[in-house]
């Protein structure tokens, strides 16, 4: 459990985070969403302490932070960063595996955890664990940062924009690996996102950041159905409209009648239209949900209706 | 020239190795004190941004220093010889090595640094793991800058006694002897490329190859030096000359005269040892006990406010007194010939002109062309005043680098020009020095200038100089410097070769 009590942080008497008072039990997935310079990555950073809060109190099962070693807390407290950072010096493997060589683990025993995970996020040992982070695309690198972040299996799991920078299929890709993992490990995941789509998609709560203020905290249903103000209402407006669900209920999405090709990109129905854009610039087709097929032209179709 | 370089190298090939091992041993004792000293203090600066910064700016200024001044400042602290090279090298690698160590271990990407920090590593696991490899790039090429700056200004070394290759680019200046110049030079030069490539391939190993390679490197140098110092013997004398052929001639002479009377003395030799003052402050310093000086150099240069005769044995009375009064020093017997300016000519013409004297050139002078070093054509009391004294007319006179003033009088371009009446092309050349007769030169008498402890401690080492008391006559030394400077025998066996000739040894 996480607890903030009055957390004020100040820059140079500007206030970025502003008398904030929030509990994220254990085990669940928060996602705290606000357009840039709302200060969610601050607050993200206050909890392992790569920021020092200016005034107020955060514990971690009502330990506070700023009692413990810094060393010691970071110890259990994954971190996934948004420019990825692996380290180029290393190999995949040794990237995966820093965490375990800083705390002294066996080579044996590391390698073992290693491969398993490597293998779990979709890079099979054999044929990434010996290269080098350059020679990989940016969503393969943040397989790694997430198994980096992992492979100690801490308690907490803090991830900054972890996707942000990847193409909208690398995107989707890792976002159903991180609810996989998460089903299946159960840790506390801290997230932080500007948007607000990746955020219904994620959280099982949703923190919705602006100014330093936090403006409303619940389900995804129930920030889209019961927005607490306007501020939170128009963010989340934006998202309807694009949503790739929208086609379907223009009946703009065909059934998929007969196989499709191995290498063509599957989305969510839950993504949006932009996304859906992305793709489409790449190739001719796109499965939806495995029901749905859909091609440029139907994006240009629903486009022109609206 | 290529051919001069040839019969150099097989020549002097035993020379040519000692002289590399020094200036390998020099570069590389300074590079790896820098190193040692560069590394840890940017390691310690790179979260001190400000002190960093002041650092570069000093490390920036010591670089501006010129190198010899550095040496110059050095000598009073720290005496001659290989110390005070050391210390200066150093000096000059300290600021490459740092600049790019600084600024490999400040540049790292933020967002690495703020990983570490989040991952929580110690401080050595995120420095050896993360830092120091990340930055190694940069180190390397500050270490290859250094080295390669090093390895060229180790040349000046021989100034001050350190040996190195700068010994046959000084000796190649100081004769005028091209093929010697380009020897140190080329070979400087190679050995900075050898090394920048083997660190080049240094840099392809992993941190931990690099520390066990170091390791080796520290426990070699300490096994060979350790070494070194348990052997070295007790009663040793220190001998040096100044840069050249004949002062190591006679730094050899001396040395085999010393250990045949007295085996279980120890005559250490430092050849090509620098200019005057440089070695008359090392002789005054204890840290070089013996060196042949010119009674001439003495009387005008060591010694202050001395009117210079110029009758040799009054000459070397005075100066034997003089230096005795100043810097109680000891200057023993003289040999016999002088190297002073004399006029020479062609032996044909000689001949064919009875020209003995300068005062019978004096008669013959409007027939001829002269030709004169730049120096010797200007200054007062070399050829203006000559002029004066002997009411020398010649046809025409010319100045010319002093290099081409041998070859231009034996292609007959001019008749007549200056010499120093040892050197080795008079011989190479076929050529005769005329007879100062007015005596307006003064005297240039060789004769080892030695200190006071060492005669009380080793009464021998006087009698065994005094053999050459009068001996070594002009045509003698003219004929060893050959020898040495333009056939490249080993000075020790030319030298040896004279004892034996000339009965010197028991």
């Amino acid at each position: 459990m996480i607890k903030f009590s009055d957390v004020v942080k100040t820059y140079q008497e500007k206030q970025v985070v502003n008398k904030l008072n929030l509990t994220v039990a254990s085990g669940e997935f928060f996602v705290l969403v606000g357009p840039s310079g709302s200060g969610k990555t601050t607050i993200l950073k206050m909890i392992n302490r790569l920021i020092e809060q200016s005034a107020g109190e955060i514990l971690i099962d009502d330990i506070n932070v700023n009692q413990v070693d810094t060393a010691k807390l970071r110890k259990n407290i994954g971190y996934v960063l948004q420019n990825i950072a692996l380290f180029p010096n290393l190999t995949i493997s040794q990237n995966a595996g820093i965490l375990l060589e800083a705390q002294g683990v066996k080579r044996d025993k590391r390698e073992t955890l290693v491969n398993q995970l490597l293998d779990r996020v979709g890079l099979p040992h054999e044929q990434y664990g010996s290269r080098m982070p350059s020679e990989l695309s940016g969503g393969e690198q943040q397989r790694v940062g997430i198994v980096r972040a992992l492979i100690t299996k801490p308690d907490i799991i803090l991830m900054d924009e972890p996707f942000s920078a990847l193409d909208p299929l690398s995107r989707k890709q890792l976002q159903d690996l991180i609810l996989d993992l998460y089903d299946e490990l159960k840790p506390t995941i801290l997230f932080v996102t500007h948007d607000m789509h990746e955020a219904l998609r994620l959280g099982t709560r949703i923190g919705v950041l602006v100014n330093g203020h936090l403006e409303q905290v619940g389900s995804p249903n129930k920030i889209i159905s019961e927005p607490a103000n306007k501020t939170v209402s128009s963010l989340f407006d934006n998202q309807r409209v694009t949503l790739v669900s929208d086609m379907q209920s223009a009946g703009l999405l065909h059934p998929l009648h007969s196989q499709y090709p191995e290498q063509t990109p599957q989305l969510s129905a839950t993504q949006t239209i932009q996304e859906l854009a992305m793709v489409l610039r790449e190739v001719d087709q796109v499965v939806i949900d495995q029901q749905y097929v859909v091609t440029a032209d139907d994006v240009l179709q629903y486009i022109g209706q609206q | 020239m290529l051919n001069d370089l040839m019969n150099l190298f097989t020549a002097q090939s035993t020379d040519i190795l000692v002289a590399l091992r020094e200036h390998v041993l020099l570069s590389v004792a300074a590079i790896f004190i820098a190193a040692v000293i560069a590394v840890p203090l940017a390691i310690a600066l790179m979260k001190h941004r400000r002190a960093g910064e002041v650092v570069l700016q000093i490390a920036g200024v010591i670089q501006t220093i010129p190198s010899l001044a550095v040496l110059g400042v050095l000598i009073p602290f720290v005496g001659i010889g290989t110390v005070p090279a050391i210390i200066a090298l150093v000096l000059y690698a300290i600021m490459p090595i740092f600049q790019n160590t600084y600024a490999g271990l400040t540049e790292i990407d933020p967002n690495l640094t703020e990983a570490t920090d989040a991952f929580g590593f110690s401080w050595p696991f995120k420095l050896f793991k993360i830092q120091l490899p990340l930055a190694m790039p940069m180190i390397l090429s500050g270490l290859r800058i250094a080295t390669v700056m090093v390895i060229g200004t180790a040349t000046l070394a021989a100034l001050i006694g350190g040996g190195g290759l700068g010994t046959f680019i000084m000796i190649g200046i100081q004769t005028n002897d091209n093929a010697q110049l380009l020897l140190g030079a080329i070979l400087s030069a190679l050995l900075a490329l050898i090394f920048s490539w083997g660190i080049k391939l240094i840099g392809k190993l992993s941190l931990k190859k690099m520390g066990i390679l170091l390791a080796s490197l520290v426990a070699l140098g300490g096994v060979y030096f350790g070494g070194q110092a348990i052997v070295q013997p007790r009663g040793t004398i220190t001998i040096a000359g100044k840069l050249g052929g004949e002062p190591e001639i006679l730094i050899n002479l001396y040395k085999e005269l010393i250990e045949a009377d007295n085996p279980r003395l120890d005559v250490k030799l430092k050849p090509n040892f620098g200019g005057t003052t440089f070695i008359y402050k090392a002789l005054k310093g204890g840290d070089v006990d013996v060196y042949p000086e010119f009674t001439g150099t003495v009387l005008q240069t060591l010694v202050k406010g001395e009117h210079v005769s110029h009758q040799p044995k009054q000459a070397f009375d005075d100066a034997k007194r003089a230096i005795k009064e100043q810097d109680n020093l000891s200057y023993l017997a003289p040999m016999k010939y002088q190297n002073t300016y004399a006029l020479a000519v062609r032996q044909a013409d000689a001949k064919k002109y009875h020209l003995k004297t300068t005062s019978d050139l004096a008669k013959m002078s409007p027939q001829l062309t002269a030709g004169f070093d730049h120096d010797f054509y200007e200054l007062k009391d070399s050829y203006p005043g000559m002029k004066k004294a002997y009411q020398l007319q010649f046809n025409k006179v010319t100045s010319m680098s002093s290099s081409l003033r041998y070859k231009a009088l034996v292609n007959k371009q001019i008749d007549v020009t200056d010499a120093y009446t040892t050197d080795p092309q008079l011989k190479q050349y076929k050529l005769v020095t005329l007879k100062d007769d007015k005596q307006y030169f003064p005297p240039f008498q060789g004769a080892p200038l030695v200190r006071k402890a060492i005669l009380t401690k080793y009464p021998s080492v006087k009698k065994s100089l005094a053999r050459l008391d009068g001996k070594i006559t002009n045509q003698d030394m003219i004929d060893m410097n050959y020898q040495v400077t333009v056939q490249h025998k080993q000075a020790d066996k030319v030298a040896h070769q004279y004892l034996v000739k000339h009965h010197l040894l028991k």
